[in-house]
């Protein structure tokens, strides 16, 4: 996992989904039951990743949300494709 | 029952399909649309450009200096009260009062304050003013000079048909002759950007019941006189029709999506025809909610079959086909359509059905008449309009050829103050940021509020839930099957989710309409604090936010108790809410009125922040349960005196009036009154009325409390605290500096607000 891109994609789940950061982890299951994110949020994250990363993730697989790690090696991954 | 009767004596109207009542009308029944490209907000971008705008720019509304909304419903006003023949000069003017809803308020004046901040050029202060939908009743009763109670609901989409029904039930509660009732919302980027976001635009004009792809976007304004039955005879006016009963309730569900199952809608539905006296198969023309998205449609689509299917002779159809959605002037536009539809015996229809729509909808539609494409002529005895909200808020209005006998819910029950919670600020380091709350992820968790459903919630809401929540505890309420459609809330507010309107805003006019947040947008409507607060605690009764500056706090304590005497509920949270952040504070700051906040120091006030919420609870009820009573709500008032809208110096009659009015609510004079919880907050003009007003009517002698000294100027939740304090103060659990109120049997609660409009409460000892 890139450090450098998890720690953008923190920043912005902090600022634009008002998780806590102190219960933010980079395994934190984000879609489960304690940060409990719905489908409103995936269309924030997406359009965050778009413009953080000019990466397109509409209609990427469920598992790629999961965490911030998993959304982290989502970017990496496309970034160098 | 005659004293019971409401009718409509005058219409009026603006919207996309045209100008004035007849225009529109005509135009609806004859299936024409009012929907275009959308020309005032710059969709270059966006996936979706229709709307339905109105072809009017503002000067052409009315020559006043106000914000859009007010301006669309000045003109339909203007419409309804020539079509009444309501000659208001010759009235007692504190007799006809204004209500209104609106769902986006002033965002248009809020986009043209940060465009011209952001685009290099100099912003306009006199735009701060116009931001708050608590200016629009205050505009409308100044214009036309009227003096009795003002209220804006804003309820979302819901807004419109909650003014009306709660108009109708406080003129027969004797509250007034007649009011100006009704709904207005002006197009905003503030909406088609949030709607956008959500992915709840239709490509195309939407068609509700048939492709259910999206919602289009319309503004306008419906107005209606009602007007008790009496006063209408007295002066020969023209009758179109009674309005009989209406229900609201809450889904306690989803902040957006309406309940599946169509729990929430239903209950509304059943408690118009209930407050009717009427059956399902009496009513002959719904006009729908009917929206256009998914969810929408498939919950109506099922409450009405689920209710209706026995029905012979029901036409339903959804005018937002033509008009778009005017969100909170919906309702309004709506209930002019009903009642048209009474007069001329004609249903207008849902437009944007192919050949191939029409086999489909044959298959679903049952033994139910959705009126495809062209009008339907028939007898049209009652008709019901529906409106569901954002926040699940559900409203339903029934409008009828025949007066009706209805049910006798009304109470004479005491009501009792048996909890409240309480959350206000503490000075910040900046002095100039004036006060603000502290709290934590801790402090909901000791609620039992988890991360996942606090953390979507803006300050605002977040303020709402807290003290919400608290108030329950308090008062040790469980909601649970057996109370929840017997409990209700009404919020107060003077200006709403400011701070998550102004970052949507910001951010629509940096990056453009289509980068609008769809998890913000939830928010920017006032009441999604009141929708959180139901989804979170379960309760499923009536559900109202009013914004009418800031006695908005203590008007909801009098709103609150109108609907438990009307019968709606046992239990009603009455609410203040208001924040301080970094958009609130700029703001006041570039008003130049903020200061050490002193009261009667002349230096400006302290802008605090804060949520107090009350349970109100009837007699029988606390009783039922044992409740600890920390006090009676003895007499409720509301006045009004028009001044300018960001102004209250003009107006110092209308608070002796409310004071007086209350007193007589308690069956007492003003010499019984031990102590005045005031509202000075160290603005001279408000320290002047409030001493002014408070010598004519007690002398100089009465003992005057403040809770402003120590939260600063909260607004809303300062003018709820007023209340709770003494409440406090008489139940022995709290403090007054120089007071002792041991031996006082009633204390005063007051507060004002921008525009003139004021409430009074008096507390007594229980």
């Amino acid at each position: 996992m890139n450090i450098e891109i998890a720690e953008k994609i923190k920043k912005v789940l902090v600022d634009t989904l008002r998780i806590p950061e102190d219960e933010l982890e980079f395994d934190s299951e984000l879609f489960g039951e304690d940060i409990g994110l719905d489908s409103i949020d995936s269309i924030e994250i997406i359009a965050c990743i778009d413009e953080l990363f000019g990466i397109d993730m509409t209609g990427a697989p469920r598992e790629d949300f999961q965490t911030i790690e998993t959304l982290a090696n989502y970017v990496e991954t496309h970034k160098e494709a | 029952m005659a004293d019971k009767r409401v009718v409509v004596t005058g219409l009026g109207l603006v919207c996309g399909l045209g100008n004035d009542v007849q225009t529109c009308w005509s135009n609806a029944v004859n299936g024409v649309t009012g929907i275009d490209d959308v020309k005032s907000v710059d969709t270059a971008n966006c996936y979706a450009h229709k709307g339905a705008e109105v072809d009017l720019p503002n000067e052409a509304l009315s020559s006043e200096n106000y914000d859009r909304s007010s301006l669309l419903c000045i003109k339909a006003t203007a419409q309804a009260v020539e079509d009444a023949k309501l000659d208001i000069k010759s009235e007692d003017s504190s007799r006809i009062g204004v209500i209104l809803g609106s769902c986006v308020g002033g965002a248009a004046s809020i986009d043209k304050y940060y465009t011209d901040e952001i685009k290099g050029g100099e912003s306009d202060a006199g735009d701060i003013w116009k931001m708050s939908a608590s200016a629009i009743a205050n505009n409308v009763a100044k214009h036309f000079g009227l003096n009795g109670t003002t209220a804006n609901i804003v309820n979302a989409c819901a807004a419109g048909t909650m003014s009306i029904a709660y108009a109708c039930n406080l003129i027969r509660a004797g509250k007034a002759d007649a009011f100006i009732a009704g709904g207005t919302d002006s197009f905003s980027s503030l909406a088609f950007s949030g709607f956008h976001a959500l992915h709840a635009l239709d490509t195309d004009s939407c068609s509700p019941f048939n492709r259910s792809s999206g919602i289009t976007l319309g503004e306008g304004s419906g107005v209606l006189i009602v007007e008790s039955y009496e006063h209408a005879k007295a002066r020969g006016a023209k009758i179109y029709c009674d309005v009989l009963g209406s229900g609201v309730s809450s889904d306690a569900h989803h902040i957006t999506a309406p309940r599946p199952d169509g729990m929430g809608q239903m209950a509304a539905i059943k408690r118009a025809v209930e407050n009717s006296a009427l059956d399902f198969n009496d009513i002959d023309y719904i006009n729908a909610h009917g929206t256009g998205t998914a969810k929408n449609d498939e919950a109506e689509f099922l409450s009405l079959h689920t209710l209706f299917d026995g029905s012979d002779n029901l036409s339903v159809s959804s005018t937002k086909s033509m008009t778009g959605h005017c969100l909170g002037a919906a309702g309004s536009i709506e209930a002019v359509f009903s009642v048209k539809s009474v007069c001329d015996n004609v249903i207008p229809p849902t437009i944007g059905y192919t050949a191939e729509d029409l086999d489909k909808l044959a298959e679903k539609a049952g033994k139910l008449d959705f009126v495809p494409n062209t009008k339907r002529e028939k007898t049209v005895t009652n008709v019901m309009s529906n409106s569901f909200a954002f926040g699940g808020n559900n409203a339903s209005i029934i409008f009828s050829k025949n007066p009706a006998q209805l049910p006798e819910k009304e109470t004479d029950e005491k009501v009792y103050i048996t909890g409240a919670g309480k959350l206000l600020g503490t000075p910040c380091e900046e002095g100039s940021d004036g006060l603000r709350a502290q709290f934590t992820s801790a402090d909901f968790k000791a609620h039992g509020i988890k991360m996942a459903f606090f953390r979507k919630l803006d300050r605002f809401s977040q303020l709402q839930l807290l003290s919400g929540v608290s108030a329950l505890e308090n008062a040790g309420i469980t909601v649970d099957e057996t109370n929840e459609n017997n409990i209700g809330i009404v919020i107060g507010t003077a200006d709403g989710p400011l701070k998550e309107i102004a970052d949507f805003q910001i951010n629509a006019i940096k990056n453009g309409t289509e980068k609008g947040s769809a998890f913000a947008f939830p928010n920017t409507v006032y009441n999604a604090a009141g929708g959180y607060l139901s989804i979170f605690s379960n309760i499923r009764g009536y559900n109202a936010t009013v914004a009418n500056s800031i006695q908005a706090g203590l008007q909801s304590v009098c709103y609150a108790v109108d609907v438990i005497k009307a019968g709606e509920a046992d239990v009603m949270l009455a609410a203040g809410t208001d924040e301080n952040t970094d958009i609130e504070s700029t703001l006041s700051a570039r008003l130049g009125i903020t200061g050490s906040g002193k009261p009667y120091s002349g230096e400006g006030i302290a802008l605090g922040e804060g949520s107090v919420t009350l349970v109100l609870e009837k007699e029988s009820a606390a009783k039922a349960r044992n409740a600890e009573i920390l006090a009676e709500i003895a007499g409720c008032a509301t006045a009004h005196g028009s001044v300018e809208a960001f102004e209250i110096s003009g107006s110092q009659k209308a608070l002796e009036k409310a004071i007086k009015d209350a007193c007589a609510d308690a069956c007492i004079t003003p010499d019984g009154i031990d102590a005045v919880c005031g509202f000075a907050n160290g603005n001279k003009s408000v320290d002047a009325l409030e001493k002014g007003a408070l010598n004519a009517v007690f002398g100089k002698d009465i003992p005057v409390l403040s809770v402003k000294e120590q939260y600063g100027e909260a607004r809303a939740a300062t003018a709820a605290l007023s209340a709770a304090y003494a409440a406090e103060l008489l139940a022995g659990k709290a403090e007054a500096k120089g007071f002792n109120a041991d031996n006082a049997e009633y204390i005063l609660a007051v507060s004002f607000g921008l525009g003139g409009s004021y409430s009074a409460v008096v507390i007594k000892k229980a």
